[in-house]
């Protein structure tokens, strides 16, 4: 099972629509590094609206490729975290301090644009 | 019913009534009903008197039914619960007091008076059961009114929401006001929450923790929360507990709020 990455100009979107397993999420993050390294792109979402569930090595995974993809010049943004999957990850204190969010795709896109702007 | 009972109370109904009377007014000063005018309570005293002699008389599941009603009423009237059981007991020394003057055999006596003990607890039991269902569904129907106030959730201008809060915060309002957030960030589409905490009286580190989780969760699902209405003495306290709030941004009041909310969203307010 692999997950599709979608190329938009400079930008990479990927929208999670399966319930992630520990190999699913290692492949994903493979591919993610991979296709950043030969399109060279600056910016990412990944959107997870349809994700009901995040447990902590898939929350860890998240995390790594968030600050993987940062070392490769690219910026991650992670879109629709469900509430319920809100409340899980703070009561498990998975925090992910340094990645940023947004309500959905496109205030997602927006951000990145205006981070990349600014 | 013993028979014996009702006759009693057929040949000296009036005597039986003149003295519990007398004890009903007694209840009266002991239980603040004072305020209550004469005639009502008269009037009052008047039916509960014929209500009870009529049960004598009445069959034991009809007198059930008739007792259920007449029970209602008074709820809903609001008499106190004390003074239908201490009437009934008032009621049950009177008797007995005339019970010991007419009966001499003391084997008879007992036995009357169990009888008739019986027949008053079971009234006053149906009383009490009555009020206390009727106290339980007030109480339930409260607790579902608090529920909905407890976290109320207010879009006041796109991407803007607040949430005040009035009063405590325990542990079950916490998870409430956290799923309210939530929900509510995601149904209002709204890119900056602020909670108002201008009406908790108390913040102490449960309270502060709390607080810090449901903006952590606010962060996550891809929206901004400002703290508004912290007060000298919460800001006091948060300091003196060593609470860390540096993480989110905190305003003093709910209008300085709505100006940082402002410029998150990058809008402006403008005089016409």
């Amino acid at each position: 099972m692999r997950i599709p990455i979608l190329k938009l100009h400079q930008y990479l979107l990927i929208s999670i629509q399966v319930e992630l397993d520990d190999q699913t999420a290692l492949q994903f993050q493979e591919d993610l590094l991979n296709k950043i390294h030969n399109e060279g792109s600056l910016g990412v979402v990944i959107d997870l609206t349809s994700v009901d569930m995040i447990d902590s090595f898939i929350a860890k995974v998240l995390g790594d490729v968030v600050d993987m993809s940062s070392l490769m010049g690219a910026k991650v943004v992670l879109t629709g975290i469900q509430p319920a999957v809100a409340i899980t990850l703070i009561d498990m204190g998975i925090k992910l301090d340094d990645v940023q969010t947004a309500l959905d795709l496109e205030q997602g896109l927006t951000k990145l644009q205006q981070e990349l702007e600014g | 019913m013993q028979p014996y009972i009702i006759s009693l109370l057929n040949n000296q109904r009036d005597a039986v009534l003149e003295q519990w009377k007398k004890e009903l007014e007694l209840v009266r000063t002991n239980n603040y009903l004072t305020s209550i005018s004469d005639d009502v309570y008269e009037n009052m005293n008047q039916e509960f008197m014929r209500f009870i002699i009529s049960q004598v008389t009445t069959e034991q599941e009809e007198a059930k039914g008739h007792l259920s009603s007449f029970a209602e009423k008074y709820i809903q009237a609001g008499w106190p619960l004390s003074y239908f059981t201490q009437g009934l007991q008032a009621f049950r020394r009177v008797l007995l007091a005339f019970l010991s003057e007419s009966e001499s055999d003391v084997q008879a006596l007992l036995s009357t008076f169990s009888d008739l003990e019986e027949w008053i607890d079971g009234i006053i039991n149906q009383l009490v059961h009555d009020y206390t269902g009727n106290w339980e569904d007030i109480i339930e129907m409260q607790k579902l009114s608090l529920l909905e106030l407890s976290a109320p959730l207010i879009p006041v201008i796109e991407d803007v929401t607040v949430m005040p809060l009035i009063g405590t915060i325990d542990t079950a309002r916490a998870k409430l006001i956290m799923e309210n957030l939530l929900e509510g960030v995601i149904e209002h589409r709204s890119q900056v929450v602020l909670i108002d905490i201008t009406g908790v009286p108390v913040v102490d580190t449960m309270v502060a923790h709390h607080i810090i989780q449901a903006s952590e969760a606010v962060r996550l699902v891809g929206a901004t929360c400002i703290l508004v209405g912290i007060r000298p003495e919460i800001a006091q306290t948060i300091v003196n507990l060593g609470i860390d709030l540096s993480k989110f941004p905190t305003k003093s009041t709910l209008k300085k709020g709505i100006e940082t909310a402002l410029e998150l969203t990058n809008k402006k307010m403008i005089d016409l």
